[in-house]
């Protein structure tokens, strides 16, 4: 491996790659606790984790892919990737399958791929290359120009529809944009004015998602119907108390009250098993984890690495943010994943790839700074 | 070595850095304060809510006594039923699943409809509610192939009660249904579905009979699947119950009426205990059990032969001749010389008017035995005019007659002895000499039901004791009240009626080897004076309707064990002619030589 610096290499992230590894550990093993039920006697274990496992280990082929491949060589791969994704998404609805009355894959043959994860990538790199040209705070041009590319898979995503993937890619691409900073010109009609559109997206939403945003504000009104969600999740993660009720013990998604157990109600699972203590170990974990890119970002060499740490920094956290509140009944339900604990096969993969180009990052911080 | 420089404007943003680290902190405090409140401060409350998830507490079905008859033979059963029954709180929905019950089952969707909002509030939400009580088998089978796609449909396996012999018990053991809505509310340990008595023994020992229902807990989990039971209270099963009736003779006794309407009592004198109750028509109780459809009902309320009636305790009818068994037992108490003769012409004259014997010429002259043997009316006239309704009133009261005789069976009537204040009160007309005469024969306003005359028959025969008529086997005598009657005067009407067997109206009832007693009866039905005119009409030549009622009240008694039988047949002519047979074929059994 001539391309890589040996001294590159004694500057691994030792800690962002342990806390991944950790929420990996735990997420599988609460996979393996969340894919279980009992039967009238015993418990049968779906296999869920072991797909899961077998997933982790081809992200981590990903992840040492862009690892290795030194990151500023990303630049030159944004426009195309980006390209290429729009190709896809535009795919789906002519060739997608469709599952649950939604077509999000494209079948491959040996698997369904689904193109929006894909989208989440290229937009992290063309946004931290657009936004980290330039040193000011963006102005309306610069801003109204990048939200535009971010919109063109958004909407295609949300077409599908898949409201949950194209908000995380308009979010990703969001965060990005308040990393950069915004004009005071431009920040301030914003502020006033994005609280009075909130409302009108309303009338964009499918009467789904409109009785999801109701039954979250009150969720007793229908406790069998879409409330039952919110109602058992609670259930689920409020009789852990402290200590929870050890690890295969939770009643509530043994016995399948729990809803969507596996996938994005996982961590229900784990608060209902571990407790209080498990929860804030799990939480400050992610915190960590969380903290360890920021660090990437604060230290990154040039501006592109720091936007791509920043942009990564904020996929995760939206996706922390609105996982937990939603399943801890502080939002309404939108299907999201928490990252390394819901199941979820090319989710794994896109989130280990990403922590590879977060530590390729990182340990590149070094390459042109006096020692 | 690459050069080593940091070119300008290669630095982070400071304010988004800043940002990110606000992120992490607001996320942190944010999740941390709502997991706190989640599993530390309503921890306890969430805890609660996931058991009652899990863990449904239910009622365990007791099996209701069994009934079996004095030997030992089974009458009333338990049968397992399978009723399809709805959790409402795992049916998603309710009106399509009430649809598809009523397409399966063929009930009509507005009577399902109906039912489930009536009981909704009856019965609790994770509870099966039990819509449909008794299951045919083909229509099991094709909801149990669906069931899976209707959540919330359950099958529950209950036991129903089944009456072997049909209408043979009907009138005593009534029936079982299920509880209605007052019940319901009324004993909250009932739930909808349950059956309980609602006629005859049935009812009366409903407390006995239905047991205790037990408890168990079950682990469902969401689809309502039971994984694990665990039972905390076992059922107590409703105790058994062993009737004092003869099954054989039961069953004897029904066939000598049928066809006929009419009842028949067969009693134990020492004890009081029934052997046979006979009321015909009769009905089949397992009808009732898993509910009659309105016009089954309406059949059988509007029957002309009222299958309903229980005619053993509910139909009174004037005694006839039969009461001067009691009008007798009066007259001897009143000290009146049994040996004094009076004449019988055939008629007899008070005021104006004229009262006629039976027997047109007359008996000529008659003493007490002749006059009971012969049922001589004039002499019996004289009795009335010389005792007046308040003596024989009292008689016949302190004979068990005008009231309940407190027999375990709902609705009993009381009968009638009639005073001068009642006929009053009644009619309001005074009470004038005429009706003691017809009084004194059984006729005018007397009315007596069977079980009072088997009573009364009994007591007669055991020596004075008015027993309580008893319907389990194992049921202690209960005196209720002892003759107004002289040890010899009773005595003399005891003897009297064996020679009513020997030589007089009861002929039909001989016996050899037995002693053998009775009184024939006709209750006329027509009022006596239309009678005079076309008197000697035969009782073929009358309308179903204007023929007499008959009785014959009798006991017999072979190597220390006597039984009173006691026959009332309606509209069936002359006592000793329509009655005697069938009391013959009674005593045929049980002095056969298999039953010694």
């Amino acid at each position: 491996m001539s391309f890589i610096d040996r001294r590159v290499l004694q500057h691994i992230n030792w800690a962002l790659l342990g806390l991944t590894l950790v929420l990996f550990g735990l997420g599988v093993l609460n996979l393996y606790s969340a894919s279980g039920f009992r039967m009238e006697s015993g418990v049968a274990v779906n296999t869920f984790f072991q797909k899961q496992l077998a997933w982790g280990l081809i992200g981590m082929g990903g992840m040492l892919v862009c690892i290795f491949l030194d990151y500023r060589h990303l630049t030159t791969l944004a426009w195309p990737l980006f390209g290429l994704t729009v190709a896809l998404l535009v795919c789906v609805p002519l060739f997608g399958k469709t599952i649950y009355g939604a077509r999000r894959w494209l079948d491959l043959g040996f698997f369904n791929f689904q193109p929006s994860e894909v989208a989440k990538i290229s937009m992290l790199l063309l946004g931290a290359k657009l936004l980290s040209k330039g040193q000011r705070p963006l102005d309306w041009g610069m801003l109204f120009g990048v939200m535009f590319l971010g919109l063109i898979p958004a909407g295609l995503i949300i077409l599908q529809p898949d409201l949950g993937s194209g908000l995380s890619v308009l979010m990703l691409l969001g965060g990005m944009i308040m990393y950069r900073g915004l004009q005071k010109r431009v920040l301030k009609p914003l502020f006033i004015t994005l609280p009075l559109l909130l409302p009108l997206s309303w009338f964009f939403l499918h009467d789904y998602q409109k009785q999801r945003i109701l039954t979250f504000l009150n969720p007793g009104s229908d406790p069998l119907g879409s409330g039952y969600h919110i109602l058992q999740s609670q259930i689920a993660i409020g009789s852990g108390r402290m200590w929870g009720k050890g690890f295969l013990a939770g009643t509530q998604s043994q016995l399948r009250f729990l809803p969507e157990k596996h996938t994005d109600f996982a961590i229900a699972v784990f608060g209902e098993e571990w407790g209080f203590v498990g929860c804030i170990i799990l939480l400050s974990l992610f915190c960590l984890f969380l903290y360890q890119i920021f660090l990437t970002a604060q230290e990154a060499k040039d501006r592109f690495g720091s936007f791509l740490a920043a942009g990564v920094f904020f996929y995760f956290f939206w996706l922390v943010l609105i996982n937990m509140g939603m399943v801890l009944g502080l939002m309404p339900v939108v299907g999201i994943p928490l990252p390394f604990i819901s199941y979820g096969g090319s989710a794994m993969v896109v989130n280990l790839c990403l922590i590879g180009v977060v530590m390729n990052v990182s340990m590149r911080r070094f390459v042109f700074k006096r020692s | 070595m690459p050069a080593q420089y940091e070119p300008e404007g290669q630095a982070p943003p400071t304010a988004g850095l800043f940002l990110l680290q606000a992120l992490i902190w607001i996320l942190f405090c944010t999740f941390t304060l709502r997991i706190w409140y989640l599993q530390i401060y309503r921890g306890a409350e969430f805890e609660t809510k996931a058991l009652d998830n899990q863990l449904r507490q239910e009622a365990m079905f007791a099996p209701r006594g069994l009934v079996r008859d004095r030997d030992g033979k089974l009458v009333a059963v338990n049968e397992p039923a399978y009723a399809l029954g709805l959790v409402r709180e795992d049916c998603k929905d309710i009106s399509a699943t009430l649809d598809k019950i009523s397409e399966w089952t063929g009930i009509d969707r507005d009577e399902l409809r109906e039912k489930f909002h009536k009981y909704k509030r009856l019965v609790k939400p994770f509870e099966p509610m039990i819509l449909v009580p008794d299951i045919p088998f083909e229509q099991l089978a094709v909801v149990e192939a669906n069931a899976l796609f209707w959540p919330g449909l359950e099958i529950v396996v209950r036991s129903k009660r089944y009456y072997k012999q049909h209408d043979l018990l009907a009138h005593v053991l009534g029936y079982v249904a299920d509880a209605n809505e007052v019940e319901l509310t009324q004993n909250p340990s009932l739930a909808l579905g349950d059956n309980v008595g609602k006629g005859g023994l049935e009812l009366v020992l409903e407390n006995r009979l239905r047991g205790t229902k037990g408890l168990r807990q079950v682990e469902v989990d969401a689809t309502g699947r039971r994984l694990k039971q665990t039972i905390l209270r076992e059922p107590l099963a409703g105790e058994h119950i062993n009737l004092s009736i003869d099954l054989g003779l039961q069953a004897q006794a029904s066939r000598q009426l049928e066809g006929q309407a009419g009842a028949i009592v067969v009693m134990e004198p020492a004890t009081g205990k029934v052997l046979a109750f006979v009321s015909q028509p009769s009905y089949d109780a397992n009808m009732f059990v898993t509910g009659l459809s309105q016009k089954q009902w309406i059949n059988l309320r509007d029957d002309p032969m009222h299958p309903l009636q229980n005619r053993v305790i509910q139909s009174m009818f004037p005694p006839g001749s039969i009461y001067k068994l009691v009008v007798g037992g009066a007259l001897l108490e009143d000290g009146f010389d049994p040996k004094e003769t009076v004449y019988c012409g055939g008629q007899i004259k008070l005021g104006r008017r004229v009262f006629r014997c039976w027997k047109k010429h007359g008996h000529g002259r008659v003493n007490y035995q002749k006059a009971q043997v012969e049922s001589c009316d004039v002499y019996f006239y004289n009795a009335g005019d010389r005792l007046k309704v308040e003596k024989m009133s009292a008689f016949a009261k302190g004979c068990g007659f005008g009231a309940v005789t407190g027999i375990a069976l709902p609705h009993e009537k009381s009968g009638l002895v009639p005073t001068p204040a009642w006929k009053r009160k009644r009619y309001g007309e005074p009470w004038v000499g005429g009706d003691n005469l017809n009084m004194a024969i059984g006729q005018g306003f007397n009315l007596v039901t069977p079980i009072q005359v088997a009573r009364y028959i009994s007591a007669l025969v055991n020596g004075g004791s008015l027993y309580r008529p008893l319907l389990l086997a194992d049921a202690q005598p209960e005196l209720q009240g002892t003759l107004p009657l002289s040890d010899l005067n009773r005595t003399m009407i005891v003897e009297a009626m064996v020679e009513t067997v020997e030589s007089g109206t009861a002929r039909r009832l001989k016996r050899k080897g037995v002693r053998m007693g009775g009184k024939t009866g006709t209750a006329q039905v027509v009022r006596l004076k239309l009678k005079e005119d076309d008197e000697r009409r035969t009782t073929e030549e009358m309308s179903y309707e204007e023929r007499d009622h008959a009785w014959l009240a009798s006991f017999g008694e072979k190597d220390g064990k006597t039984y009173v039988a006691v026959c009332m047949v309606e509209h069936g002519g002359h006592g000793g002619t329509a009655a005697g047979p069938i009391l013959k074929a009674i005593y045929d059994y049980l002095f056969s030589e298999e039953r010694q």
